[in-house]
This record gives C-alpha cells, structure tokens and sequence, in this order.
C-alpha cells in the first residue's frame, strides 16, 4: 500500500492552519483539565474554604468599624464579591511557567521545534484551554457560594461584562506567567521570576487589597500596570461600575494582551536562538 | 547522486562552553570574564543519501550522531559547511521540513501523557494541516498496521514503553513524511516489542518508499532495518558501506554468558573464544561466521549445570573500535 501525498500540506502550510492547531491545542488544554477532575474539584473546594476564611475575616473587620483603619474606604458590601472575583481570576491561570521550564530545562522544547506550528503559540494556546475549565468550575463554585451566603448579587450588566473582563484578566496572567516560564532560556529555574511577579501580582493586582487603597502615587502605578488589568479591574468593576468604565478597562486588557504577546514573542524568539546555537 | 534526499558537505559543528575556575575568586573572576573553550561534537562529515534508503549513522556515545540528525532536522545550526534536506536549508526553512520529515526521539516523548493517544494524533494532524478521508484512512491504516485500537482510549502514561513507542513512531507518520529520522527507537524496549518495532519500520519504509536515517546502539536495529552504514567517530565518519559488508566483518560475533555455578564451563568449538571467567560465570565470544549459537549452546549445556544463558551483541563502542582499527590500518 502506497499513500498518496497530501495535498492539504503544501496547499495550507501557514495562514488558517495556524488558527487551526491553535484551536485544537485549546480544545487539548481543556480535555487534559477535565481529565484530571479530583484536581479540578480540589480546586473549587480550596476556592470556597479560602472565600469562607477571607469574607469572615473582612466581614469583621467592617463589622467592628475600627478606628483608624482603612474600613472607610472600603466598599460597602462588595468587598466579598471583589475578593471572590480576584481569588476566582488568580486560582484559574495554569502553571504554564512550570511546563516552560520543564521543557526548555529537559530539551523537550527541540521535539517541539520540529513541528510547524510555533512552538509557544501551541503551549499557550494549550493551557488557555485548560485556564477555560477552570474558570468555568472555580465560577460555578463562587456563584454557588454567593447564592447560599445570601448576600447582594452584583448587577447583571456588571456580572455580564464579568464573564468578559475575568477570562481576559486570567489571560493576562497566563502571559505573564509564560514571560516567567520564558525566563528558563537564561536562568534554567523560573522559581526567582516567578516569585517577583507573584508579589507583583500580590500587591499591584489587588490581590493584597483594592489598589484605590493605595497611597496615590502606588494607586497611580498599579492602575497602569499590567497586574491591575489582571486582578483589580474586573473584581472592583463587578462591585461598582459604569459601562464607560466598562469599557476601557476591556480597552486596557486588549492592549496589555497585545503588549505582553509581544514581548513574550520577543523573549521567545531570543531563546529559540539559544536552542539552535546549542546553546541551551 | 542525482535522487539525494539529503546530501552533506563538510558540516561542522563545535559547541563552546564556559571552563569553571577554582575556589570563589575563580569563580567571580569566570562570571566576568569566562574562559571559553571549543569542543568539536561534528568535524566535517559529508555524505548523500538518496530516496528510499535506509541508513544508520552509528557510533559511540559522544560521536556526534544525535548532533548531525538535530542539524539535518533542523533544530541545531551548524558552525560551518552546508546541508540540504529535499533541497532545503533544514535550520533555515525548519517550518516547511517539518512537514516532509517525521522523527522519533527513543528518550523523548512527543505525546501528551495525560491524554489518550487518539487526543495527541488529533492536535498533531491539525499541526500538520491534515484533514479529509485521505488522512482518516492513513490513520485507520496506521492504526491497524501497528495494532493500536485498544490502546487509543488509554491515557499514554499508563502504556508500556512497547505500546508507548508503537504511539510514537504512529504521530510521526500521521503527516506520511517521506523521510524519517529515528533516534535510539528501540532503547529500552524487550526483545518483542524490539522486533515489532523494526518489522514496521521496514515495511513501512518498503511500502512508502520511505527514506530511513537511524541512529542506535543495538546492532540489530541496524542488521534488520538499514542498508547502509555510517559509521561516526569522534565527529568524523570512520566507515560508509553497505550493512551486508559491514555485517561480514564487524557485526557477526555474539557474547555469550553462561552461569554455572558448580563448575568451569570448557566449549572447545571453532569460533568460540572465552572473553571472561570469574566464579561462576564464563563469557564466550561467538564468531557467528563459523559457528552456530545454538551449537555453543547444545554444547555447553551437554555438561550440564547452567542455570543461566544471556545472549547479547558486543557493546556498540567495541564494535565502532574495531571498525575504526581497521580503517586506520
């Protein structure tokens, strides 16, 4: 038996057939989340113990009106709901630096190479795919938990920009942790980029507190930041917003995706130059 | 060679890494101004090799056969010389090889572990654009060929490494490249699973009119599935011949070890010649040309009191010795 060549090859070799793989890999990434269910569920399950601990702790705080604190500022309500979404967004985004490491550090990167699809479109477009399952268990988890605490539900339009703003947050995420993962080429552990950034994404991204808690000049810093177009905006547009907010913090996100593809492109591309010198 | 699918010419590749100095001034003064040398992993070779054969590119660990097979794949640049693979620049114009060359690397898997292998081959043939009845009846064929059915729903880190590399050398196929480069594919695997994997290669290649390049330490892998030989020594090719006369010479001696824990085992058979005895245990050297393993064999077990029998080829780096011996003679 002789096959016969494919014509498909020679007729689509770039153009489509990259938005092809790439959807596939997603559909990968996905499969391989579902795949591992229990962790899946550990997930959800850690997501509601950490929600129970941090609302009762902050639900205390607001309770108590201790003097000189920042209970003032905060607000009223929705501060549940803004450390719900940002715990939501934060818990969703995959390890992809530990995956970028592994196989730059291993040489498994070269298998990749072989292929003719961009490598690092293909892993990102892979782990998006598995960022998606999450967010759509972690969610259903949250919005369960919001229904049986019995507290005030965001307004709808704000809930429906939500399911916009809070997948392009977790994927600015996703790619600051690949320009973590990227940082393998040079220093072979991620461990230290990955630690900066944690912090980075701790403080600048909301995680810590709402950023407008902030000094002003750290307000200022953080808002422009690429952490903040992370965590911050989609968890404290859930609370209070107006659809001009709305949409430029959607604005903002796009260009911070478009900035951070293009320096993850740029870092990549210095390390695939590594990879053919030999040089890894 | 006007049928070349990959022809080589004086390709060279040295990689440069950093000496390390002693004690921490050493190493503070390495970090500023590093003491680099030069290793030569490829030293000019050149070769062809044309549409539809098969050849191994052997040698001892370090020779620079993984080094040659990264830059006629693609993945590695030379320092110097020059190399075409279907008249392409392979580090130049990777992307468009990618989809005429299949590879397997033994040591390395390009399957998603966590996932069925039928999930892998449905990303890996829309990485390579394929798509329609003509790709669904290769991978039915395939998957028939390398009897692969129960497998596809298992997750591929729960297959043998047997079942695993049947996988692999399957997702390299999936495109029907035309020339396939296979790295150690039989490392690790149990005699069984060894022989279906060269039966598959060969006929694979016979009926695609596939070109093979194979690079191994097992003698066998190229005995059955190669043609030709290249041998690689020290980044320079020692020996280019067919397998046949290579065989004649090089690859036709047996080690045979015998356990006898009561006595001395005594073959006084042409062609056998003892390469070592220690309590218990004696090691025969066999010259297949001469005589038969089995003979030797019948003949040790004629005593009596072997409890065990381990028959293998000579390590690869013996026989790349003697190969180079005797060029250099």
């Amino acid at each position: 038996m002789r096959y016969m060549p494919s014509l498909t090859i020679e007729a689509t070799p770039y153009g489509f057939g990259g938005l092809r793989s790439a959807l596939a890999a997603v559909r990968l990434g996905a499969d391989g989340a579902m795949a591992g269910w229990p962790v899946l569920l550990g997930r959800a399950v850690f997501y509601l113990l950490l929600m129970i601990v941090l609302t009762a702790l902050w639900d205390k705080v607001i309770a108590e009106r201790l003097p000189g604190t920042l209970v003032a500022a905060l607000p009223a309500g929705g501060l549940a709901l803004y450390i719900g979404v940002t715990e939501w967004i934060g818990l969703s985004v995959p390890a992809i630096h530990l995956r970028l490491e592994d196989d730059i550090r291993s040489g498994a990167v070269e298998t990749h190479l072989l292929r003719p699809k961009a490598y690092l479109v293909q892993r990102v477009a892979e782990s998006l795919g598995a960022m998606l399952v999450r967010l759509a268990v972690t969610g259903a988890a949250a919005l369960a938990m919001l229904a049986a605490s019995g507290r005030a539900w965001p307004p709808l339009p704000a809930l429906a920009a939500l399911l916009v703003l809070g997948p392009l947050g977790a994927t600015i995420g996703l790619l600051l942790f690949t320009i973590a993962g990227l940082s393998a080429f040079w220093v072979r552990r991620t461990v230290p980029a990955f630690l900066i950034l944690q912090k980075l994404l701790f403080l600048l991204g909301g995680l810590f507190a709402p950023v407008t808690l902030y000094p002003a000049w750290l307000t200022r810093l953080a808002e422009a930041s690429p952490f903040a177009a992370h965590m911050f905006w989609p968890a404290s547009l859930t609370v209070d917003s107006t659809a001009a907010e709305m949409a430029d913090a959607l604005l903002a996100q796009l260009v911070w995706i478009a900035l951070l593809c293009g320096l993850a492109a740029l870092i990549w591309r210095a390390g695939l130059r590594k990879v053919l010198r030999g040089d890894l | 060679m006007s049928s070349a699918v990959i022809t080589v010419q004086d390709l060279r590749k040295s990689y440069r890494y950093a000496s390390r100095r002693g004690g921490l001034l050493g190493a503070i003064g390495g970090a500023f101004s590093p003491d680099y040398k030069l290793i030569d992993a490829v030293d000019g070779i050149s070769f062809e090799i044309a549409a539809g054969e098969r050849v191994a590119i052997i040698g001892p660990n370090g020779a620079g056969k993984s080094t040659t097979l990264k830059m006629l794949s693609g993945i590695l640049e030379p320092t110097s010389g020059d190399a075409r693979v279907f008249g392409l620049v392979p580090w130049r114009e990777r992307k468009a090889l990618a989809y005429r060359i299949g590879v397997v690397f033994g040591q390395r898997s390009q399957l998603w572990g966590e996932l069925p292998a039928r999930d892998s081959f449905a990303l890996l043939a829309s990485i390579y654009d394929q798509r329609g009845a003509a790709f669904e009846q290769r991978l039915k064929d395939l998957i028939e060929r390398f009897e692969l059915a129960p497998l596809m729903g298992q997750p591929v880190q729960r297959l043998s490494l047997g079942q695993r590399m049947r996988c692999e050398i399957t997702a390299s196929l999936l495109h029907a490249p035309s020339l396939l480069f296979l790295d150690e594919p039989t490392i690790g695997l149990d005699i069984t699973a060894k022989a279906a994997i060269r039966d598959f290669i060969t006929e694979n290649a016979r009926e695609e009119g596939q070109t093979v390049v194979l690079t191994s330490h097992d003698t066998r892998d190229i005995e059955l599935v190669c043609e030709r030989v290249i041998v690689i020594n020290q980044g320079r090719i020692v020996v280019d011949q067919p397998t046949d006369q290579l065989r004649r010479r090089f690859l036709a001696h047996k080690l045979v070890t015998l356990h006898a824990p009561s006595r001395r085992v005594e073959i006084a058979l042409p062609g056998v010649m003892r390469r070592a005895s220690e309590p218990h245990l004696d090691v025969f050297e066999i010259d297949t040309r001469k005589v038969r393993v089995e003979q030797v064999i019948a003949t040790a077990l004629e005593g009596g009191g072997i409890e065990d029998i381990t028959i293998e080829d000579p390590p690869m780096e013996e026989v790349v010795r003697e190969i180079y011996a005797v060029a250099h003679d």
